[in-house]
């Protein structure tokens, strides 16, 4: 099941053919901060006609949503892309319908995915049916392409030709970064030289506009291959993985095959044991030494073969889940040589591994000492033994110890009060044209109502969107960057943020709208202003305005960003850019506040459906992966603890065997059942006490080095280390006394019984 | 000290019970040495287990020091052995992972006796059957005859009233039985420990006081020498 999640994590794009030579163009704008792969429009064109030798395709790709249109049924489409005509011939999709190189070459045409075309026309041809796109653009079907694999970073449901946009204003505009580019560099093609020459063509095209926008952007070729497992900025919303998890999955099935090889060693010596008449006989017989091992070994691969097709048949029972757990559908490709590749593999080396030891064990017996039965297993052999059980007992603590911290984590960033507040608040995303031209009567319409406490339109809600700009301060003498949001005057209200100097926006004063802005306490700290002296003081937006704005008021830092991220500096100014809107219902009911809004939004955009999130919820959605990693972690975890426990069930049981007669003699010598209890539970728990004290530093490493994601950690108490050690030994203790009590409460008359 | 009244011990197996004691009376006083003898199968070792209190009788009577066993709970019956029965066994049963004097040491852990007096006591017992140079020696580096005078020692520690032995010499040979033999002459007369020993040999039986012969659970003759 990793194996699979772990091949497609690494076989993502690399099922283009030209993948090799496919570059995206990523954008850097601040040397410390990761590039972003948005560039404008003219990009792209200007790149092939620049280094025509050695780019020998350029495409551009535009992602967006839209209203599609067929007859009386309206969708609203996520996966958009808007791309030039040579998009198919450069990626690898699959056309299914349609010439590769033609296809788009109509401005007025767009290809669907099997599964889009399917949702619009059911099972007739959808080539040559027309669709309406935003209630304007009439596009016609031409083509159809295979779904999008799990394992490819560009996702979409349809494909439509840029040709429709180049034509505007806002896509001639080198600043207006909103979209992918990605090049096809000729064979035998430097990308590190070509990246060198990239700084001369910045000057030439944006010179001017970098200048005044005391920026400095720089380019970068980053390869296909290498795109999904970039660090993924916010800012880059086509599919990423993170390598980490990736080889904490691998590292996790690692250490669970561990721990099931072992036990099955320990087991299969153990049962030497029983078996030793067996080998004694076989020996006796004429069995040589060297067909006993190939028989025990032979045992083991038929044993792990038997449970490979047992878990095979359980992995298709469990695929469903296992797919809800990853967030994506993965595919088996049962034809593929690799997967068979691998289970053989498995079945070999685990067979082997686990096989060995016995083997080797069990033949070396001499016949006269296995056929009496009265088999010692050396000292050396315990002590072998034991230590098995110390590794596997150390995983099991280290994956509880991880899970504990991953849960604390997550619940530490879940109740952090984050500055504002959260509860009853909607947040309606202004995505389509006629919302967006609305918005102020939908705000009326909402604000009139008396289930409404305030109604903000924002650039971005809290876990949102905040675009990064320059500024000029007043008593800076360089540019100073900050964060910025542009909301109007109920902001503040809405969110329910603390002003620590100063006031509010206010309508009150009439030059607020173009004159004034709000900064946070991190701001005016950076700026080396207090709050107080921070009010009154002049800053000019370089990238938007041309008059200086004066700093009305400092609000009290809050987290706008993920708890991952350290708190930044942020500049509110009562600007337009909508792009959500924040609806703070009274309290009570929250149903009839939806409804409300549900009707405002109907009135405001009547072909669209309404999205909405609640703001509380936000949580969920930032810290997916974590969320994720702390369920695989937990089932995971589980697992190898309950296997570990299986094995130490099955030593306790044999020791227990083994001690029988002991414990017949302390019985009769007048020892009660709990004094047996002790001194056998005591003898077997002796190697997890080992393993915790090992577990327990290697937890802690491991736990702060996964809390530095975060830029606010939750202390890690000592008890969490004690809870996990408690945890093991309740579990341990459970599964060891279960054997003891038997063997405790065993009439001695029958264990002593004169043989 | 000893009385059995009637005790009876079957098993049922199918239909029919297969009795391994059956009916059977008998009283021992302090300061005794009995030999129990009778082929196998007829009840010896049983019978020596419900004396010991290791065994219950199916039905019956049972009184030791004026006590009545076979109402007794299990708690206060194992609290009765630990205090007055010592036993030996014929295959040793000493317990292997700890030394000669860690074995002999062992009952009186279990009867709560502080470490320095356990100490005080173990030194007499190994000074008195003269195996002081043995006593950090494991039980698999002692010969037959001295693992069974390390199985004596253990079972005199708690200073018992009653010592039960469950074919001694069995594993030993003739001259090693012997000296384990004369041993418990020595106990008996000596410390006046009550022995019930169950033997095969003859020889060894006449050691004793009174020869009791068993034969399919009941007692068919007593000889007192």
């Amino acid at each position: 099941m990793i194996f699979l999640y772990i091949t497609n994590e690494f076989s993502v794009d690399s099922f283009h053919q030209k993948g090799k030579n496919i570059y995206r163009v990523m954008r850097g704008y601040d040397a410390t901060k990761a590039r972003v792969p948005y560039l404008s429009g003219p990009y792209g064109p200007a790149l092939l006609n620049d280094y025509p030798k050695d780019i020998k395709k350029a495409v551009r790709v535009m992602p967006t949503q839209a209203l599609i249109t067929l007859g009386n049924n309206s969708f609203n489409e996520k996966n958009v892309y808007a791309v030039d005509p040579s998009f198919f011939e450069l990626f690898s999709f699959g056309l299914i319908k349609g010439n590769v190189s033609s296809v788009l070459k109509d401005p007025h045409s767009i290809v669907l995915t099997e599964t889009t075309a399917k949702k619009y026309f059911g099972s007739t041809d959808p080539v040559g049916k027309v669709i309406e796109m935003d209630k304007s653009l009439q596009l016609k079907v031409t083509g159809v392409v295979r779904d999008v694999p799990s394992n490819s970073h560009l996702n979409f449901t349809m494909v439509m030709p840029i040709t429709n946009y180049t034509n505007e204003e806002w896509f001639t505009k080198w600043r207006n970064n909103n979209e992918f580019v990605y090049v096809e560099l000729n064979e035998g093609v430097n990308p590190a030289q070509l990246e060198k020459q990239f700084p001369t063509f910045m000057d030439k095209y944006m010179g001017k506009d970098l200048a005044q926008m005391h920026a400095h952007f720089d380019l970068a070729l980053t390869p296909l291959k290498d795109i999904y497992f970039e660090e993924s900025s916010s800012f880059d919303n086509v599919k990423h993985g993170d390598k980490k998890v990736v080889y904490i999955f691998l590292s996790i099935a690692v250490l669970i095959l561990v721990i099931a090889c072992i036990n099955f060693m320990n087991l299969a010596t153990l049962r030497a044991v029983e078996r030793s008449k067996e080998v004694g006989l076989r020996k006796v017989l004429g069995a040589m030494r060297n067909s006993l091992i190939g028989q025990f070994i032979g045992e083991s691969v038929l044993l792990t073969l038997i449970a490979c097709v047992f878990a095979i048949a359980l992995l298709l029972l469990i695929m469903p889940w296992y797919n809800g757990l990853l967030g994506y559908s993965l595919a088996i490709s049962w034809n593929s040589p690799a997967i068979y590749l691998f289970l053989l593999g498995v079945i070999l080396f685990v067979g082997f591994l686990a096989g060995s030891y016995p083997a080797f064990f069990l033949s070396s017996f001499t016949p006269i000492q296995a056929l009496k039965g009265k088999l010692q297993l050396g000292k050396g052999g315990a002590f072998f033994r034991q230590a098995l059980v110390v590794v596997q007992f150390s995983i099991s603590v280290f994956l509880i110890i991880s899970t504990i911290m991953i849960k604390k984590q997550m619940s530490f960033v879940k109740s952090k009060d984050l500055g504002y507040s959260k509860e009853q608040t909607i947040v309606v995303p202004i995505n389509n044209g006629d919302i967006y031209n609305n918005r102020i009567s939908f705000k009326n319409e909402l604000m009139a109502h008396s289930n409404v406490e305030s109604v903000a339109m924002m650039s971005g809600e809290p876990g949102g969107y905040y675009d990064r700009h320059s500024f000029e301060v007043e008593g800076q003498h360089e540019t100073y960057n900050a964060r910025t949001e542009f909301a109007d005057f109920e902001y503040v209200k809405t969110l329910g943020l603390k002003i620590v100097a100063g006031r509010d926006f206010s309508p009150k004063f009439a030059t607020d709208t173009t004159g004034s802005v709000l900064i946070n306490e991190t701001a005016a700290q950076q700026l080396g202003f207090t709050p107080a002296q921070a009010v009154g003081k002049w800053i000019i937006d370089n990238m938007r305005d041309s008059n200086r704005r004066h700093i009305v008021g400092v609000v009290k830092d809050f987290n706008f960003l993920s708890l991952k991220e350290n708190m930044d500096a942020l500049v509110i100014s009562p600007a337009e850019d909508s792009r959500v809107a924040v609806i703070k219902l009274k309290p009570g009911n929250v149903t009839a506040g939806l409804n409300i809004i549900k009707q405002a939004y109907t009135k405001a955009a009547p072909a669209y459906p309404m999205e909405y999130t609640f703001l509380d919820q936000k949580f969920d959605t930032t810290y997916k992966a974590d969320l994720r990693q702390q369920t695989i972690l937990s089932v995971f975890s589980g697992l190898a603890i309950f296997i570990a426990c299986l094995g130490l069930f099955g030593l306790a049981s044999f020791t227990a065997g083994k001690r029988t007669k002991e414990i017949g003699v302390r019985k009769v010598l007048g020892s009660s059942v709990q004094n047996i209890l002790i001194l056998l539970s005591g003898d077997m728990l002796k190697p997890v006490l080992v393993a915790t004290v090992i577990a327990i530093p290697l937890g802690y490493y491991s736990a702060d080095k996964w809390l530095q994601n975060f830029a606010y950690r939750t202390p890690m108490h000592w008890w969490v280390f004690g809870l996990a050690a408690i945890i093991t030994f309740g579990i341990a203790i459970f599964t060891v006394s279960f054997q003891s009590l038997k063997a405790a409460l065993a009439n001695p008359v029958k264990s002593l019984r004169s043989e | 000290m000893l009385s059995l009244q009637h005790i009876s011990k079957y098993y049922q197996t199918g239909g029919n019970k297969t009795f391994v004691l059956n009916d059977l009376s008998l009283d021992i006083d302090q300061g005794e040495f009995v030999s129990i003898m009778g082929p196998s199968g007829s009840g010896k070792s049983t019978l020596l287990n419900i004396i010991g209190m290791l065994d219950e009788p199916t039905s019956g009577y049972h009184y030791f020091m004026d006590q009545p066993v076979h109402q007794l709970k299990e708690k206060q019956r194992s609290a009765l052995y630990k205090q007055y029965i010592g036993f030996v066994f014929q295959a040793y049963h000493l317990i292997d992972e700890l030394t000669v004097l860690e074995n002999i040491e062992t009952p009186l852990i279990y009867q709560n006796i502080k470490g320095a007096e356990r100490k005080a006591l173990v030194a007499d017992m190994l000074d008195r059957f003269n195996i002081v140079g043995k006593k950090d020696l494991f039980p698999a580096q002692l010969s037959g005859g001295q693992q069974q005078l390390v199985g004596i020692a253990r079972a005199l520690i708690g200073k018992p009233k009653l010592l039960l032995a469950d074919e001694p010499t069995g594993n030993l040979n003739s001259k090693q039985g012997e000296e384990i033999m004369e041993l418990f002459k020595k106990i008996n007369k000596e410390d006046g420990v009550t022995i019930i020993q169950v033997t095969h040999s003859e020889k060894n039986a006449e050691y004793g006081s009174r020869i009791i012969n068993l034969l399919d659970g009941r007692i068919e003759s007593t000889t007192t020498l």
